[in-house]
């Protein structure tokens, strides 16, 4: 009938003394007991919402048996959640479990540290009804960085932390998946040149280069060393990325160099004999080239390590020849004062090691004699693109002066045509004399049928164009402050001018000593005119 | 065929009246005639008819199985019937349920009771599951006796609107089916207000949700009466309107050599000049009287119409006043747009103690009310400059954190107030910050100064634990409401209460004061509010709506509108004028500790250049906004604080052209602007500064 049954107001009785109540007065009191119960919770729930708390507590009860004129029931206010144990053996009986307490025990317990003293802390909930993404509030949904930025100019100082967790969209994602499935099994088709110009152009993939960076290092020291095709377009990918003018590679750059030297100069690349790795080879070196002109600036050590590495690779005559290839390519594509600090030094030495294993009678294996070959190309090809810098900057020399300093040294004097040659040159616009000297600084690579592609040259032009001409309007620079200088002080120029003759005079030496290397096809380096100049 | 009607007739009258025995008695008779009719041919025309009769009367002797019966068979009806009439048959439905439970309750049939009650109560659980929970737990007739709110039902009628067709197929369903207990309930306990036409539209139902215990009529009838919720007439607001205009013209004539460098330079002595110009427009009102009225009337405050106090208010020392004025024109003005900054103090390592908190006028002192029957009060300002100092010699001393806050107790970061001997359930700050006062289970009300630090009255007159405590908006006066039912008046300067309203069936909850000190508003668990007329201690207005215990009460600045929030989560919006609910907003999930009313733009075409600095512990906050002629746009924010760990932004921007057309306008917008959830914190007070700053108040809860 009533929640409470018969049994229990019996049980209540007895526990209060009376042991001889009628199970008819048991009846008649249950449903009041439960009404009375009811009555209190209902003033225990009016307690509780006053303490301003969701959850009824003993001391709820205990105050709305006081509001009642009711002696509060003592001993279950201890704040802990009280723990009913079923009785064994019935069903619905419940009891509390109360152990006896060992006095002794509870005296000799340490005391337990004294709880923290209530505190008020301040923060903003909301600025201008904008949540803050500061620790103290609830976290929000991924604050987006625009509005980070807008926090930032109010100049209020709230430490804002972004959550840890990093959220990549469904997009990018795919986007992810796709561009990997593309270089992983179709790198030939149409669909993944697609995919490099996108990498190269597009601005929203910058959560995507950790991904990119840790794929491509993966791939690369892992597993697909042999698999040459996998390699040239793990390489494109990091091309493409590399120009990508939205995204900011150099946090990751770290990551991926190891694998880009990886490939220009390991050992083997590619497990079957119709790979080209040549050709790969002089793709990385332009890459890593133009790495160290676009990050050179950010990374003070970035091209020292890159050359020492390649220079360690180039001197060790324990490593094969493929391996020197590809060291002599990634140095020559540094410049060609790399080139006259770090190959010319060793070049003679090292052609006495490479000789035998061009010549037909002492190398027998048509494999080792054709590499010998190209390294012995790709070292002309440097030593030439040297000279001709060297020569260059002789012949950029104001003509007026240097017939001034011939007249001094007492050595031969310019003819009056090239003279007037010349003038025209340095009246021509910065620019278009790139775009003349551009070319021909190249031409000599291709000429030297070292299977340049398309992309690839079409990529060196650019880089080599500036360098050259920077380099030749610090020189225009130097040569009006000579002139000035030579008017005024006498002996300061003469010192000058003494340095720079020095230096044509070894771009003489120079020409020479590589002529008794290479040869006559050292000449197809340097102009006609220059030749006879110096021959 | 006359008798036979004229034996119905009286068998249903004393069925009605609880004639039992006379109706066993006609019973008798009538199946003693019966047998004999059954042996006459001639009436064996009207045979099935008459069985028929004959078989409910003689059922009526196991009636509990009946209204379970019929019940069922008006319920099944009910929801079987018309779209279009359904949901104010539907209405019918929760009256006759609760009637027909204690009707057998009554009858002393328990058990069925029981049955009866567990079998139907679902359908009503949405609606009414807390006076449910009430009554589910009437075992005897003698609880119906005792418990009020049934008592109250049994002895009063309930209202229900129904249009004229619904309550002919109601009838004519009832008469066919012979559903006589049900009809007499109906007839006995519901009072129909048949009104000819359409029935009306679902959401119309407010007042048939609440069967309140007291006489509707009654209710009405106090809703009669004249409320005057206007502004005073020499408020604040009033003076910087005022003072604005004064402000206006001056800009205009020196806007030229008007810098922006120097504005804050300038502000000290526009102020005092200000002050002067007051005087002057006092003086000379008359002229301006008409200038200034056509320049008010596009201003929302100045539509709402102003009143004299009927109590005699203090007098405000004029550099408080104005510093007041100032922080009033510089506030930040708030918009749909442009939501307030919130700042909110957490209360931790509370250990389920804290029972209330709350912020003072400018947010830098924040009182806390423990179950340990202390009050602890914390200094926002001496926080941060603790915190400053401690920071400067940390390179010095090692542990400066720990002797501060530490739990030596030697330096507390607070100041404790002892002196309750129970539970402090609420605390309220004066409008200065001067006096706090607070409000235990030990019934009592304990005023404390600030500046004293020190217990300088205990107001004693509630018999039961007081809830909760409010400082008239001006000082010296406050309202406190109590577990005795009453809300009582009293003033500083009095150890007894002024005033003390009783009328509530329930515990008074909250109490908060009309912006005009002539009204009080109380929130009762009886699930009505009650504004009071302060002077005549009357009430003059309930509020029927809720659904469950009001926990609190926030009154508009125009003194127009009040808001209510219950312990489901509602919130509920009244007018004033007509004690009709405007909208109620739907959103929290759980209790709604505390709401906050404040304006959002009050502004017409003025220069302004609002530059706030509220230096909040630590916090240091700065902020500058110039609004080039600012379009009129009125509208107010209602912040509303809950269980749920949320910080609640509404607009609830109503139509201000009603004022002047008595009718109701359909263009109230009142919804959710902003949801702030807070790190599982529930937010037990809120208060906007002067300048619009909003503070909020809560303990962290760890949830384990």
């Amino acid at each position: 009938m009533s929640i409470v049954p018969k049994e229990t107001i019996e049980v209540i009785a007895q526990s209060i003394g009376v042991y001889n109540l009628s199970s008819d007065v048991a009846l008649a009191l249950a449903p009041d007991v439960e009404y009375r119960v009811r009555e209190i919770m209902q003033e225990a729930i009016k307690c509780m919402r006053h303490a301003h708390r969701t959850v009824l507590t003993a001391n709820d009860v205990d105050s709305a048996l006081n509001l009642r004129n009711v002696e509060p029931i003592y001993g279950f206010a201890s704040g802990d959640s009280l723990r009913f144990k079923r009785a064994s053996g019935l069903k619905d009986l419940y009891y509390i479990d109360d152990k006896d307490v060992e006095l002794r025990n509870v005296i000799e317990t340490p005391l337990p540290k004294a709880p923290l003293d209530t505190s008020v802390a301040v923060h903003w909930l909301a600025i201008e009804g904008v949540q803050p993404a500061i620790p103290e509030n609830a976290p929000v949904d991924a604050v987006s960085d625009g509005r980070r930025s807008e926090y930032r100019e109010d100049g209020i100082s709230v430490d804002i932390r972004l959550p840890v967790k990093h959220v990549l969209s469904k997009e990018l994602q795919l986007y992810f998946d796709k561009i990997r499935e593309l270089t992983v099994s179709r790198s030939n088709s149409t669909v993944f040149k697609q995919a490099l110009l996108s990498l190269a152009m597009d601005s929203g993939l910058h959560p995507l280069v950790p991904y990119f960076t840790y794929f491509i290092s993966e791939e690369v020291v892992t597993r697909s060393l042999k698999n040459f095709s996998l390699l040239f377009a793990l390489m494109r990918v990091a091309r493409s990325l590399l120009r990508n003018p939205h995204i900011h590679i150099e946090p990751y750059l770290h990551q991926m160099m190891p694998s880009v030297i990886t490939c220009l100069v390991s050992k083997r690349l590619g497990n079957r004999f119709s790979d080209n790795h040549w050709d790969l080879r002089n793709f990385v070196a332009d890459l890593i080239a133009s790495i160290c002109t676009r990050f050179g600036h950010v990374y003070q050590n970035l091209q020292s390590r890159v050359t020492r590495t390649l220079l360690h690779a180039f001197l060790d005559p324990t490593k094969s020849l493929s391996q020197h290839y590809g060291a002599i390519q990634g140095l020559a594509a540094l410049g060609p004062s790399v080139v006259h600090l770090l190959i010319l030094p060793n070049l003679e030495l090292y052609l006495k090691f490479l000789e035998p294993e061009m010549l037909l009678e002492k190398q027998k294996n048509e494999m080792k004699r054709h590499e010998a070959w190209r390294v012995y190309g790709a070292l002309q090809c440097a030593a030439g693109l040297c000279v001709y810098d060297r020569l260059k900057t002789v012949l950029l020399r104001p003509p007026k002066q240097s017939r001034w300093e011939s007249n001094r040294k007492g050595m031969i004097v310019f003819p009056s045509k090239r003279k007037a040659s010349m003038d025209n040159l340095m009246l021509q616009p910065p620019v278009k004399k790139m775009a003349t000297l551009g070319p021909m600084g190249v031409m000599p690579v291709n000429s030297m049928a070292v299977n340049m592609q398309g992309p690839s040259g079409g990529f060196s032009t650019p880089v080599e164009g500036p360098r050259a001409g920077v380099s030749m309007l610090r020189h225009l620079q130097n040569e009006k402050m000579l002139r000035r200088e030579v008017s005024n002080q006498a002996l300061k120029t003469s010192t000058v001018l003494a340095q720079a003759w020095k230096e044509d005079a070894e771009g003489g030496h120079l020409l020479a000593s590589l002529y008794e290397l290479f040869g006559e096809s050292m000449f197809s380096f340097t102009r006609k005119s220059e030749l006879y100049f110096f021959l | 065929m006359d008798e036979l009607q004229v034996v119905e007739f009286v068998a249903t009258y004393l069925k009605k009246k609880g004639f039992s025995e006379a109706e066993n008695a006609l019973q008798a008779e009538i199946q003693r005639n019966k047998s004999s009719n059954n042996t006459n041919p001639i009436d064996i025309l009207n045979d099935p008819e008459l069985s028929k009769f004959f078989r409910t009367f003689s059922e009526s002797e196991d009636g509990p199985a009946r209204y379970q019966d019929e019940y069922s068979k008006l319920r099944s009806w009910t929801y079987s019937s018309l779209d279009l009439y359904k949901h104010e048959l539907l209405h019918v439905l929760y009256p006759v349920f609760i009637h027909c439970f204690m009707d057998l309750v009554a009858k002393g049939h328990i058990q069925e009771a029981r049955t009866f009650f567990n079998n139907f109560r679902e359908d009503h659980e949405m609606m009414h599951l807390r006076d449910l929970q009430k009554l589910e737990g009437v075992l005897s007739p003698s609880h119906l006796e005792e418990m009020e709110f049934a008592h109250s039902l049994r002895h009063s009628k309930v209202n229900i609107k129904i249009c004229q067709y619904s309550y002919e197929l109601l009838l004519q369903y009832l008469h066919k089916t012979q559903s006589t207990k049900m009809l007499g309930i109906i007839n006995e306990r519901i009072n129909f207000q048949v009104s000819p036409g359409q029935p009306s539209s679902i959401s119309d139902d407010a007042e048939i949700v609440t069967l309140i215990g007291s006489n509707q009529d009654a209710a009405n009838q106090i809703n009669q009466k004249e409320v005057h919720w206007g502004l005073l007439e020499d408020s604040l607001e009033n003076r910087l309107e005022k003072t604005g205009l004064i402000s206006d013209s001056e800009k205009a004539e020196g806007e030229n050599k008007e810098a922006e460098i120097d504005e804050n330079k300038k502000r000290p002595v526009e102020g005092g000049k200000q002050g002067a110009s007051i005087k002057k427009l006092k003086k000379d009102k008359a002229i301006n009287a008409t200038a200034k009225t056509s320049r008010l009337e596009a201003n929302t405050v100045s539509t709402a119409p102003r009143v004299k106090p009927d109590l005699a208010l203090p007098v405000m020392p004029t550099e408080v006043e104005q510093s007041i004025l100032e922080d009033l024109r510089n506030r930040v003005h708030l918009s749909s747009a442009a939501l307030p900054s919130v700042s909110f103090y957490t209360f931790i390592n509370t250990h389920n103690g804290l029972n209330c908190a709350s912020i003072s006028q400018d947010g830098s002192l924040v009182a806390g009310g423990f179950s340990d029957s202390s009050l602890k009060v914390w200094d926002m300002a001496k926080l941060g400059q603790q915190a400053v100092s401690s920071g400067l010699q940390g390179e010095n001393d090692t542990t400066p954190r720990e002797d501060i806050i530490g739990p030596n107790g030697r330096k507390r970061s607070y100041t404790l107030y002892q002196g309750h001997s129970g539970p402090v359930y609420s605390a309220s700050f004066s409008p200065l910050g001067d006096f706090i006062l607070s409000s235990s289970a030990d019934t009592t009300i304990r005023l404390w100064s600030t500046k004293l630090n020190a217990n300088l009255v205990c107001y004693k007159g509630h018999n039961y634990p007081v809830w909760d405590v409010q400082f008239n908006p001006q000082g010296h006066y406050f309202a406190s409401s109590s577990h005795d039912r009453t809300a009582r008046i009293w003033s500083m300067d009095r150890i007894q209460p002024l005033r003390i309203m009783a009328g509530h069936l329930s515990d008074v909850d909250c109490v908060r004061w009309h912006i005009n000190c002539n009204y009080i508003a109380t929130g009762s668990s009886d699930k009505t509010v009650r504004l009071w007329d302060v002077s005549s201690g009357e009430c003059v207005r309930i509020f029927i709506g809720h659904r469950s215990m009001i926990l609190s009460l926030a009154m508009s600045p125009d003194g127009r509108y009040m808001a209510s929030g219950d312990e489901d989560g509602t919130i509920m919006m009244w007018d004033l004028a007509s004690g009709r609910c405007v909208t109620p907003l739907m959103g929290h999930t759980s209790c709604v500790w505390t709401l906050a009313y404040r304006f959002l733009l009050l502004v017409t075409n003025a220069y302004l250049k609002i530059s706030d600095k509220v230096s909040t512990g630590f916090l240091f906050y700065s902020l500058t906004i110039i609004y080039f002629g600012c379009a009129s746009c009125e509208g107010s924010l209602l912040a509303s604080g809950s269980a749920d760990c949320t910080v609640k932004l509404w607009d609830v921007t109503t139509s201000t052209k009603v004022l002047k057309t008595e009718e109701k306008s359909g263009t109230n917008r009142l919804r959710s602007l902003k949801t702030l959830p807070t790190k599982s914190t529930p937010v037990y007070s809120l208060q906007f500064s002067r300048r619009n700053l909003l503070f909020a108040a809560g303990a962290l809860s760890k949830t384990s």
